[in-house]
């Protein structure tokens, strides 16, 4: 098999998360390598919609849990546009998983803080559930989650899920103008809720993940409540074709984003060109 | 060349152009410049060497020369046609643009030849050129110059190209664009690709593949050749950009014949003359549309 | 390894030989227009153009194909079936690719080999034997000395052929490929002689290449790589169109892009095709944002990637100074005028070069 040929996979389940967001549990056809798949959480794979194409993205599902892979993708081009119509029983391309990781096991002892905005909350959640499979391995856990509005907020369910739990503590926001007449949550942007949740940053980690302005803005305020740069981790979400260091689109700097990344350290991040 | 550089450094001394697009000398020949210092107008030359289409980079694609303010540019009369037709199809606003007109006696077919023009060196749209000097000028510049070289080879070998059957044809344009390899070199250099975003390259749908083989290659050139009639003022560009070298003139020349023909209009440098695609007339000549 | 010398006979009857084996030969040959060479299967030695003028394009193409299928699928009652690719070649040789032709196909093998090891190159890579021809230069564009080669580089060959004495190549045999070849045909190849001749050929051919451009461009990496944001950048690329001519014509640009085309109602194809970082829809996200959205900085990438990321990365340039992107492009881009630039400011030799 060569280094391009997908595993054909099944979708076990699909679930509209937002009007263009979609989630896929993904079970392999060839139970051979369906025992021996294995992930670390922040990889990413390329699905295929055959006859359109591949596109990239994280694995959504945690390590954790065995036997299946999730993703959730937002239709934004060719080949998004052809996975959203395809449902429950049909049959996907993925070539993964590739890339590095979160540094999961380096997390415990230490309280963690996920950050993420509308869809970047995918990635997130591969680790956040990551953790709270282990959760007694780990101190403090924060979740803040942000999107444009009500009806943009992925994983709602789970999201439910996290807000009763009493070792969690979720703050969640929309933009103004974005909340329902029921909204309980906060109003505001991402960078701005953190500030205001303002967790203990004390040896914790954070890991952020959202479109590249919140990212950007949201790193000043983790600096300023005392995380190191080296504890702030995010993922990029450059384009990419191969996955596999050939194709030379994700080249930011000196790194190519697929192999030495997405996973990236604030320290990291800020050494690299801002070609973001 | 005196005069030119004069109202080079008077335009940007003046504030009057944030830069001027000349030509200079290069290590290959006479190549485009961007003077954006009074005193770097000295570098401007203007001889038969100057052959690339300078209006290319009036298009509002070309985001870091328009970044830099506004341009004078220097314009052969072909290269003025060109303005015209940005100006034509609003993509450049005339008032945004000063033009300096240089008298042209045609241009060799590489910037690498020697600027004296033969028949073997003249380029062959020059060969056929009967435009010395542009109309379209903010100030117009240099001798009136001769004739070039009356050439004809272009013309005779679509003329042969034409006596021969549809099937010789096909062989012959399916062994030129076997060739093609997609890199949409031809696109990228013509002065009036300006589409911030071409039908090749969409997705949904996915109009043109993008991968080179016969079905493919030919889709794009015949839809690049359509693109262009009635806009392609044969300058020669997209053959010279080619890096497989496909004749790809021959394609744009017999379309202009053929524009010519039907509906009577010649590439000018009139921007207020009518482009004939785009254009809706109660009198057409095609019945379908009237 | 050992020395041999090979008569243009012989080395036409080598080639002889070798297709009527059924070996496919690609070589420098006419085409069309005689003032232009390209790299082609040839049908006879006669075709051939071992002392013509360089192909405007160089043979990558025999490893790297502009397109080529990675896959078939085909939809099924019950799913989706995939057809697989062969990833075994037929045998080829190369003959007579110019030694920076020839270096360049090495130097890809580091990024077709990193962790990820694409069989599709390699069993081209693995199929082909390159018998390459020292180079006299070719022009003032040539720089293959400035990136630490020469006209003479044995880089990527198996075999290195030297023009010698009369009609006479030296034949250097440098691998285990390379004296596989000359044992099969062991009667072609005579006893070693004309040393001298070719020795100097090789020194004629390095003096007029290093007179183009004397700098060290393998000492530019740091300087690219701490100047990111430099004054140069925002002014070098004014020129440049982003038509991509440069890296269709380069031994080195290898970026690809991967495109699913149908090939009927139920069936398709999933191809690679060669692609630019030049082009500005190379790396726009889905979401329309560009993080590269000027030509300024599509030229910079394609500079650092061949001058600091992959040295940085690879131990070695990606360019191989044959000069074809200033060759090819419309507008007067000229990397052998820009690198004699960047090394003044890096500090890395002198360009004496004529240009500014």
């Amino acid at each position: 098999m060569n280094l391009y040929q997908p595993y054909l996979m099944r979708i076990e389940e699909a679930v509209d998360e937002t009007p263009d967001t979609r989630t896929f549990k993904l079970v392999f056809q060839d139970p051979k390598v369906a025992e021996s798949f294995d992930f670390q959480a922040g990889q990413f794979g390329e699905y295929s919609a055959f006859g359109e194409g591949e596109s990239t993205f994280c694995i959504a599902s945690s390590p954790t849990r065995k036997g299946y892979i999730e993703c959730s993708f937002k239709e934004a081009g060719k080949v998004t546009g052809a996975l959203r119509k395809l449902g429950v029983g049909d049959t996907i391309g993925f070539r993964g998983p590739y890339g590095n990781r979160f540094p999961v096991g380096q997390m415990e002892g230490h309280d963690v803080v996920f950050i993420a905005g509308g869809i970047g909350l995918a990635p997130v959640r591969c680790v956040i559930w990551n953790v709270l499979d282990q959760r007694e391995k780990f101190g403090d856990v924060t979740i803040v989650y942000g999107a444009r509005s009500v009806g943009d907020l992925v994983y709602k369910r789970e999201l439910e899920g996290w807000a009763k739990r009493s070792d969690v503590k979720l703050w969640q926001a929309v933009e103004p103008g974005g909340e329902a007449p029921d909204w309980k949550g906060e109003i505001g942007l991402v960078p701005a809720i953190v500030e205001k949740a303002a967790p203990r940053s004390a040896d914790a980690f954070a890991v952020v993940c959202g479109p590249p302005i919140m990212i950007k803005l949201t790193l000043p305020v983790l600096e300023k409540l005392g995380f190191s740069e080296e504890r702030v981790f995010t993922t990029l979400e450059n384009r990419m074709k191969c996955g596999l260091g050939k194709c030379g689109r994700c080249n930011i700097g000196p790194v190519y984003v697929c192999k030495d990344g997405p996973v990236f350290s604030a320290k990291e991040l800020k050494a690299l060109p801002q070609e973001l | 060349m005196k005069e030119l550089r004069q109202i080079a450094a008077k335009l940007l001394t003046d504030g009057a152009v944030k830069v001027v697009i000349g030509w200079e000398e290069g290590p290959r020949g006479a190549r485009a410049a961007f003077v954006t210092r009074p005193e770097d107008a000295e570098r401007l030359i203007f001889d038969a060497r100057c052959v690339q289409n300078l209006a290319t980079y009036l298009s509002p694609r070309r985001r870091h020369v328009v970044g830099l303010g506004k341009a004078a540019v220097v314009a052969k009369p072909c290269d003025a046609k060109a303005i015209a037709g940005l100006i034509r199809e609003s993509q450049v606003k005339r008032e945004d643009v000063v033009i300096l007109g240089v008298r042209c006696g045609g241009v060799v077919r590489e910037p690498t030849m020697p600027a004296s023009l033969t028949a073997e060196t003249v380029a062959d749209r020059c060969g056929i050129c009967e435009t010395r000097e542009p109309t379209l000028y903010d100030h117009l510049i240099g001798e009136p110059q001769p004739e070039p070289p009356r050439v004809t080879r272009r013309e005779e070998q679509i003329a042969a190209l034409m006596q021969k059957t549809p099937q010789e044809r096909f062989a012959f344009w399916s062994q030129q664009l076997e060739r093609c390899i997609r890199c949409h070199a031809c696109r990228e250099v013509c002065p009036m690709c300006f589409c911030e975003q071409c039908v090749a390259d969409k997705t949904r749908p996915v109009w043109i593949e993008s991968s080179s083989h016969p079905r493919a290659n030919f889709a794009w050139q015949m839809t690049r050749v359509m693109h262009q009639a009635g806009r392609c003022v044969d300058c020669g560009e997209c053959e010279r950009a080619c890096p497989v070298g496909i004749p790809l003139n021959l394609l744009t020349r017999y379309t202009a014949q053929s524009v010519e023909k039907r509906f009577g209009h010649k590439p000018s440098d009139d921007p207020s003359i009518a482009a004939p695609i785009g254009t809706f007339r109660s009198d057409d000549s095609q019945e379908f549309i009237r | 390894m050992s020395t041999r010398i090979l008569t243009k006979a012989d080395l036409a009857g080598l080639v002889a030989d070798l297709l009527s084996a059924g070996t496919r030969v690609v070589a420098p040959a006419r085409v069309d227009n005689p003032q232009v060479a390209a790299y082609r299967p040839i049908a006879s030695f006669d075709e051939a153009r071992l002392d013509g003028p360089l192909p405007p394009r160089s043979p990558k193409e025999f490893f790297l194909p502009p397109t080529e299928v990675l896959l078939r699928w085909q939809k099924k009652k019950d799913g989706i079936e995939l057809q697989e690719v062969a990833t075994e070649h037929p045998k080829q040789v190369i003959l007579g690719a110019r030694p920076c032709d020839v270096a360049a196909v090495e130097i890809l093998d580091k990024v077709m080999g990193w962790d990820y090891r694409d069989e599709l190159w390699f069993g081209r890579r693995e199929a082909t034997t390159i018998v390459s021809l020292a180079c006299r230069g070719v022009d003032k564009s040539c720089f293959c000395t400035a990136v630490g080669s020469g006209p003479d580089a044995q880089k990527g060959a198996d075999i290195l052929l030297v023009p010698s004495d009369g009609d006479a190549y030296l034949a250097q045999i440098l691998t285990p490929k390379g004296q596989a070849l000359v044992e099969a045909h062991a009667q072609r190849f005579g006893e070693a002689s004309g040393a001298e001749a070719a020795k100097s050929f090789r020194e004629a051919a390095t003096r007029k290449v290093a007179s183009n451009l004397p700098i060290e461009a393998t000492k530019l990496s740091g300087w690219l790589a701490d100047n990111y944001e430099h004054e140069l950048w925002k002014r070098l690329a004014m020129r440049c169109h982003g038509c991509g001519a440069c890296a269709a014509v380069c031994p080195t640009c290898h970026c690809f892009d991967i495109v699913d085309e149908p090939e009927g109602i139920d069936r398709g194809v999933r191809r690679r095709n060669w692609d630019t970082c030049q082009a500005g829809k190379f790396t726009v996200h889905a979401s329309g944002h560009n993080p590269r959205g000027t030509q300024n900085e599509r030229f910079r990438q394609r500079v650092l990637h061949k001058f600091s990321i992959y040295p940085k990365r690879f131990g070695e340039l990606l360019c191989t100074g044959c000069g074809r992107c200033a060759r090819a492009c419309p507008a007067g881009m000229d990397l052998p005028e820009i690198l004699g630039q960047i090394a003044k400011l890096a500090g890395a030799g002198v360009p004496t070069g004529g240009t500014k």
